[in-house]
């Protein structure tokens, strides 16, 4: 087929390059075409659906979900899972709420304290992980039960409330512009930059895509598995700052279970649970569907017994969706 | 182009078969025809269209365009029961058997002998039996498919597809992987099935075996049908049918002047693997590794590079002494390694071209922890280039390359690293003539430029013709050094059944071209 | 070889976690001098301040008694307490109290108790399909019509409320929403427009009250089934909290109570665990005696206002 053919063709309607580009797009970003579908249907459902007011509700909602999402997308990434995540949340906010209160730190140290408690978690998981040579399912599962643990530990069980300076990142600023979305919007972006710019996040789909063959490319398989299980943590530990700050106080069993939505978004996002693929993009639109999906419930009035349904299979169709477009286009 | 013949007693026959994926046309019109009893040879670079071919006859893909008539009709194969009920069967590279269970089990996987709604055990293992020694196989059909080994595993898929009354048998590959007197009896088993009136398909890269044991010979190049030969048509003629043009060398080894050793092993070891192995590789020299499978030289290889650790001795590059089991270290100091295995350890197969060429290099385009980015994608561009890699572009997928340009991406990550010694395991294996010469024509310009290359092969002729010398490794140790010039496949396998001989005697020929 | 060395490490490994988390809960198990009666109590979840009270109550109790008490955390697992109650058996407890995570699931621990001829109290939830001695138990249907009445009294017989519910399928969150609806039946001026499932959880009860106020912006009242999602819509409400839009928690917890002291909770419907240990406790010890029990022992709830609050706040 020569260039001229293929001139002849595109020519008569520009539309169609346009139309073309954009049906690229969606075939690449699969989960974006459900979070559209989502939106126009809520929207036609329910009137209070489509305002800026619900939409902001949305994003402060998906918040906390995205932050550890974006965390479990780097292990993801390198085909590891990491289970901790929801308990690490816990465990750092109320490491900040107790030295912040009890200890005295002054705050911003408090924080400090509460990314390195996260960031160690990590690291201790990374090391069972590599040195270890556990499995990282059960790895990080031993640690979902330590941090819970310590968490209760620390707290005595019981809920304690946060400094005024630190809850303020729970605020909205200007009432239009909650801290919450800013938070998960930088680190969205901390994660993309991550991934496709550093060392470590090409190294990342690497060891997913091919352990060995990125060990015999000279790259240290062990260090980069600390790094991003270490990234994972931190990312825990700012997520669970988020959601004390929300709240005001720092709860022991605060964020269970949320590790599981966390790796339902990143899947959803288009990652592979074996690996080499996933990308912080794609995560923020599955963080973002859960979240919608759960308001639009509450908008909706449906049955509490019924919801449960509803969002597991919404999580089956949007992996289902996603595996049909790849192997049509393959 | 295709010289057909007439349409009388054909059990198969394939008119203008056309298959397209995206941005890759694998096939663009191939006609192919199988008489009763015959055996058709499939010859054809890789990539040029044998297996999609291959897909389509047993149900795996569909055609776009085109006709698969079967017994003079017209017919349309959409999955493998389509296909098993037609009578035809693929054995392929990779075998569809389940090592845990017993041989009988596995040839009458999914529809056992039932009595009284039971397996009946007695009377699979006499039809086991039976099917045994129809492919003349010395094998217990009560033995675990896993301890069978390859040759009688491969006997066996032949016997499965025998029991399930199959007249067209097609066989992707099927001497890759055997030895020597392995080879001889398949052709044996392949003859007596062919004057049964069995069909048979037989795909190889080796040419020596086409007028052992083909009949006619079907050239596919790139998605074409572009000749059908008879089997005796001379090896030259075959190259320029597949190839496109004729190729004047196959070895085209050109000598370097030699500097001083950028290799040096000293008295390596690992307990019951490898025992006091020291050689050197100097700057401008091909010295290649020869022996029997199991020798031991991939481990020494692996051992080399840091891949896998040693208990004694020492690896120094350019003289610095090396640690051992540190691969970062050893690409730091120059080495590269082509692994044996290029799939499972030398590419990411869902990276595209750019990234797993970028791979070893990626430390050293880092600034502070961040890639640059364009600089790695202008020099992948470069050696995408100069090594000729045939891909849509540099995002494309190194898994839907075809193994020669597979391998090039492999070569290319160590060409961007600058790696003073390369040591290439196995790296023209499943590779069609005309990359494997591309690949030797890299050889040279590298020990042109004062690099080194150390060789692991069990292609003989390749050994030979492109090294400067020769280690043999037999048992785990060096046991003799031969130079290039002077050595023959017969010297060299004197030194590699040295002292095997005494022991276990295994006639497992590394060499699939010593034939 | 190495196989020892492991094993060791894993050995002092798992007695120094274990030496440590003794050391913690040392205090948990009274060791009375007096005490022949040995007592087990089997804590659905310590993960809960309201069972962390509920333990306390019993602890101080048992003290005072002078009985040896064991508790054990079921973790919120019915199998796992199943295997703590069997455990109990077999370490010779003169009666057991059982606070179960499943009142369906905790049969078989009962029954297996039965047979060791011990007697078993059930705390805060009931035991279907197995006879226990006594039932000792907050009365969360009652609770729920005090807190409709409440509510009501403070909405002044009219207005639109919103219903946060707890885990669905649970019983406290079927009783107390039972309750609840009875209760606010007798007020035909309110009507209830959403009733929507927050899982007793803080933070989802925040963000179910944020997404109610985007399709129901005009509501006046608000009933949570406990307190811990009060808490979160109180924050989805800001300002309008306790004063143009009135909430009703449950349980009384300490941040619950705070917040009716501080006025942004209007009122709760106060569980007294620690009275509920106590009596539980003092029941194991009748019954370990040989005494015999009432069937059902019903613990009140108190409605906790502004006016009462501070007499919540000691426990």
């Amino acid at each position: 087929m020569s260039a001229d053919t293929l001139q002849k063709q595109a020519g008569p309607s520009e539309r169609n390059g346009a139309v073309r580009a954009a049906s690229r797009f969606f075939a690449e970003n699969g989960a974006l075409g459900g979070l559209v579908i989502l939106v126009v249907a809520l929207s036609l459902m329910s009137g209070s659906f489509l305002t800026v007011t619900n939409l902001l509700n949305v994003g402060v909602q998906a918040a906390v979900t995205a932050i550890l999402a974006f965390g479990v997308t780097f292990v993801i990434t390198t085909a590891g899972i990491d289970l901790s995540v929801g308990a690490v949340a816990a465990l750092s906010a109320v490491v900040c709420a107790w030295s912040a209160t009890s200890e005295g730190l002054p705050w911003p140290l408090a924080l400090v304290v509460a990314l390195g408690v996260g960031i160690l978690c990590g690291l201790v998981n990374g090391a069972l992980i590599t040195y270890g040579k556990l499995p990282p399912f059960i790895a990080t599962l031993a640690m979902q039960g330590v941090a819970r643990g310590l968490a209760l530990v620390i707290s005595q069980g019981s809920p304690i409330a946060l400094p005024n300076s630190i809850s303020h990142l729970g605020d909205t600023i200007s009432s239009y512009l909650p801290v919450p979305v800013i938070v998960m919007v930088a680190m969205g972006l901390v994660t993309a930059f991550v991934l496709a710019r550093t060392y470590s996040g090409r190294a990342m789909y690497a060891i997913g895509g091919n352990e060995e063959a990125a060990r015999l490319s000279g790259i240290k398989v062990t260090r980069q598995k600390l790094i991003t299980y270490a990234l994972a943590g931190g990312f825990a530990a700012v997520a669970g700052i988020v959601l004390a700050s929300r709240l005001a106080s720092a709860t022991p069993e605060a964020a269970s279970g949320y590790e599981l939505d966390a790796i339902a978004a990143v899947v959803i996002g288009g990652a592979s649970l074996s690996g080499g693929k996933g990308t912080a993009f794609g995560t923020f639109v599955g963080a973002l569907i859960l979240a919608m999906l759960r308001n639009g419930l509450n908008l909706l009035s449906v049955s509490s017994f019924w919801q449960q349904v509803v969002i597991g299979v919404v999580i089956a169709l949007a992996v289902l969706l996603d595996t049909l477009r790849r192997r049509s286009t393959n | 182009m295709t010289e057909t013949s007439e349409a009388r007693g054909e059990i198969l026959r394939v008119n203008g078969l056309r298959k397209t994926f995206p941005g890759v046309v694998a096939l663009d019109g191939v006609d192919f025809d199988l008489r009763p009893g015959e055996v058709h040879v499939l010859l054809g670079e890789n990539g040029a269209g044998k297996s999609t071919l291959i897909k389509m006859l047993s149900g795996a893909y569909q055609p776009d365009d085109g006709r698969i008539m079967v017994d003079d009709r017209e017919t349309s194969i959409r999955s493998a029961q389509d296909a098993q009920r037609l009578g035809i069967a693929t054995i392929y590279q990779e075998f569809n058997l389940v090592p845990q269970l017993t041989v009988a089990e596995n040839l009458f996987l999914g529809r056992p002998p039932k009595r009284f709604g039971l397996v009946d055990k007695r009377r699979m293992t006499a039809d086991a039996r039976e099917l045994l020694d129809r492919v003349g196989v010395d094998a217990d059909p009560g033995q675990q498919i896993g301890t069978l080994g390859i040759a009688r595993m491969q006997m066996v898929e032949i016997a499965k597809a025998l029991s399930l009354d199959a007249r067209v048998l097609i066989m992707d590959e099927p001497t890759a992987v055997l030895t020597t007197t392995e080879v001889e009896k398949l052709f044996a088993i392949v003859r007596q099935l062919r004057d049964q009136g069995v069909s048979i398909v037989f795909i190889t890269h080796h040419l020596e075996e086409i007028p052992q044991i083909g009949d006619r010979v079907t050239v596919l190049r790139d998605g074409k049908s572009v000749a059908e030969v008879p089997a005796d048509t001379p090896q030259e003629e075959l190259v320029r049918l597949m190839v496109g043009r004729s190729i004047e060398q196959q070895y085209p080894r050109e000598r370097s002047s030699q500097g001083p050793p950028l290799l040096e092993v000293r008295g390596l070891t690992r307990r019951g693997v490898f025992e006091n192995v020291s050689f050197e590789v100097h700057a401008g020299e091909v010295v290649g590794i020869a022996g029997l499978v199991g020798a031991g030289r991939t481990e020494v290889a692996r051992a080399i590079f840091g891949a896998d650790g040693y208990d004694q001795g020492n690896v120094l590059v350019e003289g610095a002494r090396l640690r051992g089991g540190d691969v970062h270290a050893a690409m730091e100091a120059g080495l590269g390694l082509v692994p044996e295995d290029r799939k499972g350890q030398g590419l990411v197969l869902g990276a595209d071209v750019q990234e797993n060429l970028g791979l070893v290099t990626l430390g050293r385009a880092s600034h502070g922890g961040l890639v640059d980015r364009a600089g790695q994608r202008k020099r992948a561009a470069g050696i995408a280039e100069r090594l000729n890699v045939r891909m849509s572009g540099l995002r494309q997928e190194v898994r839907t390359l075809s193994g020669g340009n597979q391998q090039k991406v492999v070569i290319g990550k160590w060409l961007l690293a600058d790696a003073k010694v390369l040591i290439l395991d196995e790296p023209t294996r499943g590779i069609d003539v005309g990359a494997k010469v591309e690949i030797y024509q890299l050889v040279n310009s590298l020990t042109a430029s004062g690099h080194a290359v150390l060789m692991i092969s069990s292609d003989l002729p390749e050994v030979l013709g492109m090294s400067d010398r020769v280690l043999v490794m037999a048992r785990g140790r060096l046991a003799g050094e031969l130079d290039a010039a002077e050595a023959t496949q017969d010297s060299v396998m004197a030194l590699a059944v040295a002292g095997v001989e005494s022991g276990t005697a295994h006639d497992t020929v590394g060499g699939s071209n010593v034939r | 070889m190495h196989f020892t060395k492991s094993a060791a490490i894993l050995a002092v490994g798992t007695a120094l976690t274990v030496g440590l988390a003794g050391c913690n809960s040392g205090s948990s198990s009274a060791s009375g001098s007096s005490g022949d009666i040995k007592i087990g109590l089997s804590v659905s979840t310590l993960n809960n301040p309201y069972f962390v009270q509920f333990r306390n109550g019993a602890q101080a109790e048992a003290k005072k008694e002078g009985v040896s008490l064991t508790v054990t955390d079921a973790s919120n697992d019915s199998s796992q307490q199943v295997n703590q109650v069997q455990n109990f058996t077999s370490q010779a407890m003169k009666a057991i109290i059982l606070n179960p995570v499943d009142s369906d699931a905790a049969a078989p621990a009962v029954t297996a108790a039965s047979r060791a001829n011990i007697p078993v109290i059930a705390a805060d939830r009931g035991v279907n399909k197995a006879t226990v001695d006594e039932t000792i138990a907050s009365d969360n249907v009652t609770g729920g019509k005090l807190a409709a009445q409440e509510l009501a009294k403070e909405l002044g017989g009219k207005g639109t409320i919103v219903v946060l519910q707890g885990t669905a399928g649970t019983s406290a969150a079927n009783d107390r929403g039972k309750g609840f609806t009875e209760g606010i039946a007798a007020y035909p001026n309110i009507k209830v427009v959403a009733q929507q499932p927050a899982d007793f959880d803080r933070t989802k009860g925040l963000d179910v009250m944020t997404n109610l106020l985007q399709s129901h912006p005009g509501i006046t009242g608000v009933f949570a089934e406990n307190d811990e999602m009060a808490l979160g819509a109180i924050k989805a409400l800001g300002a309008k909290a306790g004063t143009t839009i009135k909430i009703v928690g449950f349980d009384g917890e300490v941040d619950g109570i705070k917040a009716v002291q501080a006025g942004t909770l209007n009122a709760t419907v106060a569980q007294q665990p620690a009275l509920l240990g106590q009596l539980a406790v003092q029941a194991a010890v009748k019954a370990a005696k040989g005494t015999k029990l009432a069937a059902t022992v019903s613990v009140p709830v108190k409605l906790a206002t502004k006016d009462n609050a501070s007499q919540f706040a000691t426990s």
